[in-house]
């Protein structure tokens, strides 16, 4: 396996808690690997399966979905559609031939800066170990 | 077995408890859809469980019943179904394409043969008319085989078999299920549209999402593809997915909403590791 | 309420697959496909799948149109039809042509000719199979006797090797490429010789990417290894061919070398294709525009025959040489005459017997002269010689090559009847325009590639004053003092036209009602014909004819740099007079494009989606790019569906000097950005 292998994580990051989480992080100036492409939305169940399997053909070795904790999210129950979605997309995904490990849901807090990073930094390595998304080659 | 639902769609049509019939009928050697209106048309009447009842018309996406609830408003209307047609009734009125109350179900099952051509879990309606209501044949059948495969090697099947895809839309055109009328597939947002192969996987992708809380098993997407792509691998493992995680089957409950759609507490995922609770 | 299901066929192409039109109170609401056809197997393609919407579209002709001033003034049936009928008789047999249907009905095409030659007195009848499979018709008539289809669709699945030569049959013909898929599925060897990576290139076991117009050398070539390597089927060709001398002589120069030099394919895969179409028990071959559509038409038409006969693969279930018909009935067009040198059924009418025996069918005197055929017909019209013309369903300003020469010929003409169901770009110029009706307002019957009769059954009453187009000849023919075309229904005239066509002589509506027929069919009680030659060709013994290599007709040079070919996209069809009224396939494909390869935009300097100028001696259309390595180097490809970025405007008018095919598929062009 290529040792500079870098993967590129595409995340889509609820505007109520993760978004803010990510940039604590970035203003405590803790360790993140760069890998990360953010983009925000207003909540993690506006993610569609299709924005997850288009991110992962369009070159992104792995997707980040960042939501609120069960019973914290702004529009009440937004993040239960993201986590009930995202337990069909996972084997989904397994049947076509695509590790479902390349898709990591969480739920973070505005004030989980420590934990974001973290979990990106697990997540890289991770992905560093899957290796380079097949798909993007087809 | 037909002569049994002949009777009783007789009696129906007689006795004035049906306005019509939704039914298949003999015509030049096929088994084809039609209205029957009056006891002696009948006699014409067919069982061909090969034969779809074909709920779906092109191009305004409309299920055919819910076209025939608004010609007769308010009148009832006989279906003679097999387990996936009735399976396809109880889902259509979830999603409010027809009235369920003002459908009379005539239901007849289906015999082991064919239950094991079309990998059945339920090869019958709930109360059938004729027939005996033989053994389901486990799902895992259809698609142990894919399971089988190493990830790799099941992604170049995948690639191999969806490139062979013409865009004809047959699945979903035969699919009773599908019935929107902003047909996902069809927005060129996610996917270059006018060129084949259709981009592999996003095409077929968003189908097989949906059909995870709506397929009713009926096989049609398969028997219209002129590919021959094995559709129902998938579909058949997402449903068998459904119901490991939230004991759902579609078509079975008309009160029972898909978990998609509920909250967390009304339908808990089962094992949920803990950081997601 | 009324509800029904109307069993018919499709009107789009040659593979004649069947449907349902679903209709509930006259009003067509759908279509589903019928599970017991045995081509369609109860599958579509996404045009099939949505055959009903143009036959309601708005732009539906109405009424008669008759041209005064500027414009179209409607009028009625009795004024147009007695404008016609007065005009019609000022001119002599050589002065007027009459252009039928590939794809109005069998009866319709019957009557058209019946017309031509009956009311007119003239052999000048010709439709568009003249721009597809004429090579077909000669080519394998000098081959075996009869120009059709030799096997039939559904058995292709059982051949052992498939090669594909000149169709991009995965979009061209989606129901017979089920049947390939299916055979390669079940360990067939698939080989497509294509200048471009089609669909089934990639799933081919070889993809032999000839350069256009070279597809004689690269026939030739294969056939030299065969012989070389002594894989030819010496029984076959002793008990069942003759010339086999001559032809073994020709073929001597085409070694692996020299045609890869020529070709551009690489001489291992030639080899190896050659083995394996040879080796296997059960060899098709499969074929259609990209060889006929050529100067040397019907020398690739010939070639594919030759290749067959050496191998012995004629005469047997999954073998055969099976030319792909574009149209859904250009096949039953040819086979009820609609030809300038052949009443129905392909008898000659230079021939005093069987002219005799039309004489006496139709009791009026025949011309024993051969016509003119379809490019003819525009040259003579441009230079004075044809004044008028009567055509129905038929799009020349948009099909035929060079429009700008078409365009001129056409107007230039004294009088000018279409009949058709929409203003189209060639109604556009005529002096009167009749309203026909489509396949879903009228009976009749179709015949599909592998010569399969069926039956076309009306499903809703023809829009506004529109007319089955059978019945306006027959009161036009009516109307111009004729009493030979008192017909009260298509079946009438199938009964008549099965009394005097040998190979029709067992089709009738009664017959069809059971079931489709396969012709030829001679009597009543005969079931059909899937496999021809079986025993005997038609001709007594198949005959190898040397063929030899020569390039297309215009070639790039300075000027003209890269290789123009032009062909079809699976989303629309011909000249999309139905398709680009149907909602699904505008939205899939809403204009043309040329296909260019990346290296060649990059040096152009044109991006993906970039408009082009595309320019030929004939002229230039501005087009959209779409850069794609489906096309190599040098070759840019063009749909010919779009008439606001026509191909035909670029392509070449030269003919085959025997089929008088003209060379869509090869000429030189050249591009720039803007």
């Amino acid at each position: 396996m290529n040792e500079n292998f870098e993967p590129r994580i595409v995340g889509f990051m609820c505007n109520w808690c993760t978004y803010v989480a990510a940039d604590m992080a970035g203003v405590a100036r803790l360790k993140q690997p760069p890998n990360m492409t953010a983009i925000r939305v207003m909540c993690s169940g506006a993610v569609s399966p299709l924005y997850v399997i288009s991110a992962l053909k369009r070159g992104a070795d792995g997707v980040f979905i960042g939501g609120c904790h069960i019973g914290d999210c702004h529009y009440q129950r937004g993040n239960h559609s993201t986590l009930k979605r995202i337990m069909i997309v996972k084997p989904l995904l397994e049947a076509l031939g695509i590790d479902s490990r390349r898709v990591r849901l969480e739920w973070i807090s505005a004030s989980e800066g420590v934990k974001y990073a973290k979990v990106i930094a697990e997540f890289v390595d991770q992905l560093k170990e899957l290796g380079p998304n097949p798909l993007r080659e087809m | 077995m037909k002569e049994q639902v002949r009777l009783r769609c007789k009696e129906l049509l007689s006795a004035k408890r049906v306005a019509a019939v939704w039914g298949l009928r003999e015509k030049d050697g096929c088994a084809v859809p039609f209205l029957f209106q009056n006891p002696e048309e009948i006699d014409a009447l067919t069982l061909s469980p090969k034969a779809p009842l074909s709920f779906t018309c092109r191009p305004s996406n409309e299920t055919m019943l819910s076209v025939l609830q608004k010609k007769m408003p308010g009148k009832r209307i006989g279906v003679v179904a097999r387990g996936c047609d009735e399976r396809a009734l109880i889902e259509l009125a979830k999603g409010e394409r027809i009235d369920l109350d003002l459908i009379e179900v005539i239901g007849f099952s289906c015999d082991q043969a064919q239950a094991e051509e079309c990998v059945c879990s339920r090869p019958f309606p709930q109360n059938p008319v004729a027939g005996d209501k033989v053994k389901g044949i486990p799902e895992e059948k259809a698609f142990q085989g894919l399971l089988a495969m190493e990830l790799k090697d099941r992604l170049k099947y995948w690639e191999a078999q969806l490139n062979k895809c013409i865009k004809c839309y047959g699945c979903r055109n035969a699919c009773p299920m599908c019935y929107c009328k902003d047909c996902r597939m069809e927005q060129s947002v996610f996917t270059k549209i006018g060129w084949l192969p259709p981009e592999f996987p996003l095409f077929q992708f968003v189908r097989f999402y949906h059909m995870s809380d709506h397929c009713i098993e009926c096989g049609e997407c398969e028997k219209a593809c002129p590919m021959d792509i094995p559709l129902r691998k998938i579909t058949k493992y997402l449903r068998s997915r459904m119901e490991d995680l939230f004991d759902y089957h579609p078509g079975l409950d008309a009160k029972r909403k898909s978990p998609i759609l509920t909250t967390v507490d009304e339908d808990p995922v089962k094992d949920l590791p803990d950081e997601l609770r | 309420m009324n509800y029904d299901n109307i069993h018919t066929t499709c009107p789009y192409c040659g593979a004649g697959c069947r449907f349902h039109l679903q209709v509930l109170d006259q009003d067509i609401i759908g279509i589903f496909p019928d599970r017991s056809h045995p081509v369609s197997q109860g599958k579509l393609c996404i045009k099939g799948w949505n055959a009903h919407e143009f036959v309601t579209s708005k732009d539906r002709l109405t009424k008669p149109l008759i041209r005064r001033g500027g414009g179209f003034q409607e009028a009625s049936w009795e004024e147009a039809l007695r404008v016609i009928a007065r005009r019609l008789k000022d001119y002599p047999p050589e002065a007027v042509g009459v252009l039928a249907s590939a794809k109005c009905t069998n009866e319709e095409n019957y009557l058209m000719q019946k017309f031509a030659r009956v009311v007119l007195g003239t052999n000048n009848v010709d439709h568009c199979a003249r721009l597809c499979h004429a090579s077909t018709v000669v080519g394998l008539v000098k081959s075996f006797g009869s120009g059709a289809m030799t096997n039939s669709i559904p058995e292709l699945e059982d051949s052992k090797c498939i090669f594909i030569i000149g169709s991009n049959t995965a979009e061209q013909h989606p129901l017979v490429a089920h049947y390939i898929i299916k055979a390669k599925e079940k360990g067939a060897v698939l080989i497509v010789a294509d200048p471009r990576k089609i669909t089934l290139a990639r799933y081919a076991d070889y993809h032999l990417p000839q350069r256009p117009g070279t597809d004689v050398a690269l026939l030739n070539g294969l056939m030299n290894v065969i012989l070389s390597e002594g894989l030819e089927n010496k029984a076959f060709i002793s008990e069942r061919t003759e010339n086999i001398d001559a032809f073994k002589e020709a073929v001597k120069k085409y070694t692996p070398e020299y045609v890869a030099g020529v070709t551009g394919v690489p001489k291992d895969s030639l080899i190896a294709a050659a083995r394996a179409y040879a080796r296997s028990s059960a060899s098709s071959i499969v074929y259609s525009m990209g060889i006929t559509q050529h100067t040397t038409g019907v020398d690739n038409v010939v070639s594919c025959a030759n290749l067959a006969m050496l191998t012995g693969n004629i005469g047997k279930p999954g073998t055969g040489v099976n030319p792909l018909r574009g149209q859904n009935n250009v096949q039953g067009a040819c086979d009820v005459g609609a030809l300038p040198n052949v009443y129905p059924g392909y008898q000659s009418v230079a021939d005093e017997k069987i002219r005799q025996k039309f004489e006496e069918g139709w009791k009026t005197k025949l011309s024993a002269k051969p016509g003119l055929t379809v490019v003819e017909m525009t040259n003579e019209a441009e230079k004075g010689n044809l004044k008028a013309l009567y055509l129905m369903g038929e799009n020349p300003m948009l099909s035929d090559p060079d429009i700008g020469h078409v365009r001129r010929g056409l107007a230039k003409l004294d009088f000018f009847v279409v009949q058709d169901i929409f203003m189209t770009e060639t109604a556009e110029l005529a002096h009167v325009v009749l309203p026909g009706v489509s396949y879903a307002e009228k009976d009749g019957t179709f015949t599909s590639t592998d010569r399969r009769v069926q039956l076309v059954n009306k499903a809703i009453d023809p829009i506004g004053e529109s007319k089955p187009d059978w019945q306006i000849i027959c009161e036009l023919a009516k109307k111009m003092g004729s009493r030979e075309f008192e017909f009260s229904s298509p079946s009438d005239v199938m009964d008549e036209m099965a009394r005097l066509t040998p190979i029709y002589g067992g089709v009738s509506y009664e017959r069809l009602r059971l079931g489709d027929l396969q012709w030829p069919c001679p009597s009543k009680d005969h079931p059909g014909t899937p496999i021809l030659h079986k025993e005997k060709f038609t001709r007594g013994k198949g005959q190898f004819l040397p063929v030899e290599f020569q390039e297309p007709a215009e070639l790039p040079d300075e000027d003209y740099p890269f290789i123009l070919t032009t062909g079809r996209t699976i989303f629309h069809f011909h000249t999309g007079t139905m398709t680009r009224r149907v909602s699904t396939l505008n939205r899939e494909v809403p204009t043309g494009y040329v296909e260019i390869n990346a290296d060649d935009a990059r040096a152009i300097g044109v991006g993906d989606e970039d408009m082009v100028s595309v320019a030929t001696r004939r002229g230039s259309i501005k087009i959209k790019a779409k850069i794609t390595s489906r096309v190599h180097k040098g070759v840019v490809f063009i749909p010919f569906h779009f008439a606001e970025c026509a191909a035909n405007v670029l392509t070449n008018p030269v003919l085959d000097p025997v089929a008088k095919i003209p060379e869509f598929k090869a000429c030189a062009c050249r591009m720039e950005r803007g």
